[in-house]
């Protein structure tokens, strides 16, 4: 038992796999490894209940972004207005359908599986257990990770925003703020602190 | 828990801790505020969302889902959210989401159509719509009554947005030139134009639907008249060529005219959707009304060339009606082909002579019987028609009715119908038979006896013209040159200084003398007659100192 019990108190060292005990932290710290002088740890201000809140809001942006144009644009009034469904759609027409596929993975799936697994796993930790199929979840949550590319898309809309503004009139939709405040949101609930969840008995 | 400790004295131990079973974090506010925004954004949406309407067009081209807007004066006011194929595929439901505002538009006779770039009668409209991708085109109607399905026109209304003015129809026999947005012109100027046409219920005429814009709509007065002002009116007359035309762009696509005639009196402005009929020129829709027709049949014994329906009825050489039909009949007893020619009379144009005549005789113009006896009057009187000549370089004949005193009596007939006139030949028709008579009495003189007599006489007189030539001619020559000479020597004779000449004029001067003393001789003689027994005597004075004689 004591063993066991001292082993949960031991962190890893990601990059070099150096072995320390787990300290609190308070806020502003973060503790570094002696070695490889990567990042440990860090404060971690959000309970699982803050945790869950701001998950539920990020699913509310997600369908905001789906569903609202991201951005409108017109020439002499010629219109035009497109949400990430219609980007999708576009690129499937187009010669090179796979990376429609990839696109949808990257901008719609994977981030809507990231919030349904995070609820999914929050609330049962909100009463302090462990959510059925948990190990599972909590595997994919670390998979989908590299997969989700909101900020990507992000960037990717506001440089065309900014380059066809010179030749069009552009008018950013409700969509690419729901998809700024999404991805940005999404960095701080699902990053790798989540691995706290773990300690659930 | 520790067990307690039975020597020490109790220590206090902590209170039990209650918590609440559910604690709500304020970061709880950030999904409710994001959850409360999209709820707003979601009953604002459904809020400015206005009534669904379905538009059936023949074809959707043009139409994209979700893009197409539909606009009112050029503002949208809803969009295309649908295109799909009508249930037996013969045209095309376009379902529109109309916005909160445009609900009037859901009103029964509200028009919609596709705005695409046109070029028609009016000119080219929907340019716009070359870059920016067609749109639907909506006028809000007026009716009471709510519709959800609305068949779009194929061609935009020519009059939209409750424009002021008034709508009139026009009746005519055919379209001729005119278009839907041909103009309507009042003293040449544009004030309307042509909005809609359709056949009669029977296909027997057209009906031409004309909007006149306000104010202009307050010029055409009950007693207006309106016609075709298509293409070029070419009037040759004694004043030359004159050629009139309404306006350049109704030689391309037709146009319609109106005016009221100059005298007409109690004229007041045409209440709406009035009916008039539409006269082929402005001639004969400001000529007068012609009253009631009156048709009437003529039955000609001569050939009918240059007949032509369409042309004149002249009475007493005033128009009184035309041509309407001229067929060739078989006359079964004498074997002969009369022609019959109908022709109508509009008995109103005599003007004047019409009403005097009409109640004089107290006749209604409604009863058959009491025209055919008006008419067997007149045909008593002499009334005869006749083909005349109305052009002899071209030869068209045009009927005249006249009065013929002398014209042989004929049976009329009163229950005929149409009345049928009696006629008589033409008078280029009588010229040629008394022509014709002098020519045969020509033929008939013996001309070729004539002509060989006269020819035998020739010769001879050519015979004694050469003998005349050879042999008398040169006698005649001599004689010339004797006279000559004899009027030579005659001269010379009497020349002044000849010694004939002298003695001549001695021998005068001698008879002169002798012819004195002859008188003195006679006048003493006269004195004393018994000298001429005695002898003078001796004492005698002279003459000259005696007395006048004694009787």
């Amino acid at each position: 038992m004591a063993t066991m019990a001292s082993t949960a108190q031991l962190i890893i060292c990601e990059h070099c796999d150096c072995v320390y005990q787990q300290v609190v932290l308070g806020k502003h710290q973060k503790s570094l490894c002696v070695r490889c002088a990567g990042v440990l740890e860090r404060y971690n201000g959000l309970t699982v209940e803050q945790r869950l809140a701001l998950t539920i809001t990020a699913a509310m942006l997600w369908l905001f972004a789906n569903f609202y144009p991201i951005m409108t644009i017109s020439l002499q009034g010629l219109k035009n207005s497109a949400t990430l469904w219609d980007s999708v759609l576009a690129l499937s027409q187009g010669p090179i359908t796979f990376i429609a596929m990839v696109a949808a993975i990257a901008i719609i799936i994977a981030p809507a599986f990231q919030l349904m697994l995070l609820i999914w796993v929050l609330a049962f930790a909100l009463s302090q257990r462990r959510a059925p199929a948990f190990k599972l979840c909590m595997r994919w949550l670390e998979t989908l990770r590299p997969w989700s590319m909101l900020e990507v898309c992000l960037l990717g809309a506001m440089v065309a925003v900014f380059k066809l503004a010179g030749m069009l009139a552009v008018l950013p939709g409700i969509g690419l703020f729901a998809l700024a405040a999404l991805s940005l949101l999404l960095i701080r609930i699902a990053g790798r602190d989540i691995r706290e969840l773990w300690a659930l008995p | 828990m520790k067990s307690p400790a039975t020597e020490a004295p109790a220590e206090p131990g902590p209170p039990p801790i209650k918590t609440r079973r559910f604690s709500v974090s304020l970061v709880w506010l950030v999904p409710l505020v994001a959850v409360l925004v999209g709820l707003s954004l979601v009953i604002h949406s459904k809020l400015q969302e206005g009534p669904t309407i379905t538009l059936n067009f023949k074809t959707g081209s043009g139409l994209v889902a979700n893009k197409t807007e539909v606009k009112y004066r050029s503002v949208v006011i809803g969009h295309v959210s649908a295109v799909a194929l009508s249930d037996d595929q013969r045209s095309v439901n376009a379902t529109v989401q109309l916005d909160k505002q445009a609900e009037g538009f859901t009103r029964e006779d509200s028009q919609f159509w596709v705005v695409r770039p046109r070029i028609g009668a009016g000119g080219v409209s929907g340019i716009d719509t070359l870059l920016s991708g067609d749109y639907i085109g909506a006028d809000i109607g007026q009716a009471e009554g709510r519709a959800k399905r609305f068949k779009g026109l194929e061609n935009p209304p020519p009059i939209t947005y409750g424009e002021p003015g008034k709508r009139f129809t026009l009746h005519t026999q055919d379209l001729g030139s005119l278009d839907i947005g041909s103009p309507v012109y009042y003293r040449k100027i544009p004030v309307g134009q042509v909005v809609a046409y359709a056949l009669d219920a029977d296909g027997k005429g057209v009906n031409i639907e004309v909007f006149i814009h306000a104010p202009n709509d307050a010029y055409v007065t009950d007693n207006t008249r309106f016609w075709n002002a298509s293409g070029i009116d070419v009037n040759v007359g004694a004043n030359g060529v004159a050629i009139k035309t309404e306006s350049l762009s109704t030689l391309l696509v037709g146009g319609i005219a109106f005016r009221a005639p100059e005298y007409s009196p109690n004229d007041s402005a045409a209440a709406e959707a009035r009916t008039y009929e539409l006269f082929d020129d402005q001639q004969t829709a400001l000529a007068p009304p012609s009253g009631k027709a009156q048709y009437l049949t003529l039955r000609f014994d001569q050939a009918m060339r240059g007949l032509k329906v369409g042309a004149p009825v002249e009475f007493l050489g005033i128009e009184i009606g035309r041509v309407v039909s001229v067929n060739l009949d078989f006359d079964e007893v004498q074997r002969s082909f009369p022609i019959n020619v109908g022709i109508v009379v509009y008995a109103q144009r005599l003007g004047q002579a019409h009403k005097k005549m009409l109640k004089a005789l107290k006749h209604d113009p409604d009863d058959m019987t009491a025209t055919a006896q008006v008419f067997s009057s007149f045909v008593a009187n002499g009334l005869r028609a006749q083909a005349r000549n109305g052009n002899l370089l071209t030869g068209q004949l045009y009927i005249a009715l006249d009065f013929f005193p002398k014209a042989p009596k004929v049976a009329f007939d009163l229950n005929a119908r149409p009345i049928a006139i009696p006629t008589l030949p033409g008078s280029l028709e009588i010229l040629q038979e008394q022509l014709q008579a002098m020519l045969e009495k020509i033929n008939k003189l013996p001309v070729e006896r004539i002509a060989g007599n006269l020819d035998g006489n020739l010769v001879e007189l050519r015979k004694g013209l050469m003998q005349f030539n050879s042999r008398t001619l040169p006698g005649v020559q001599s004689t010339l040159a004797d006279v000559s000479k004899t009027l030579q020597s005659a001269s010379a004779t009497l020349a002044e200084d000849s010694p004939q000449r002298e003695k001549l004029s001695e021998t005068l001067d001698e008879l002169g003398r002798m012819s004195r003393s002859l008188r003195d001789l006679s006048d003493y003689l006269g004195r004393n007659p018994e000298a001429l027994i005695r002898g003078r005597p001796s004492n005698a004075p002279p003459i000259d100192l005696q007395g006048p004689p004694r009787n």
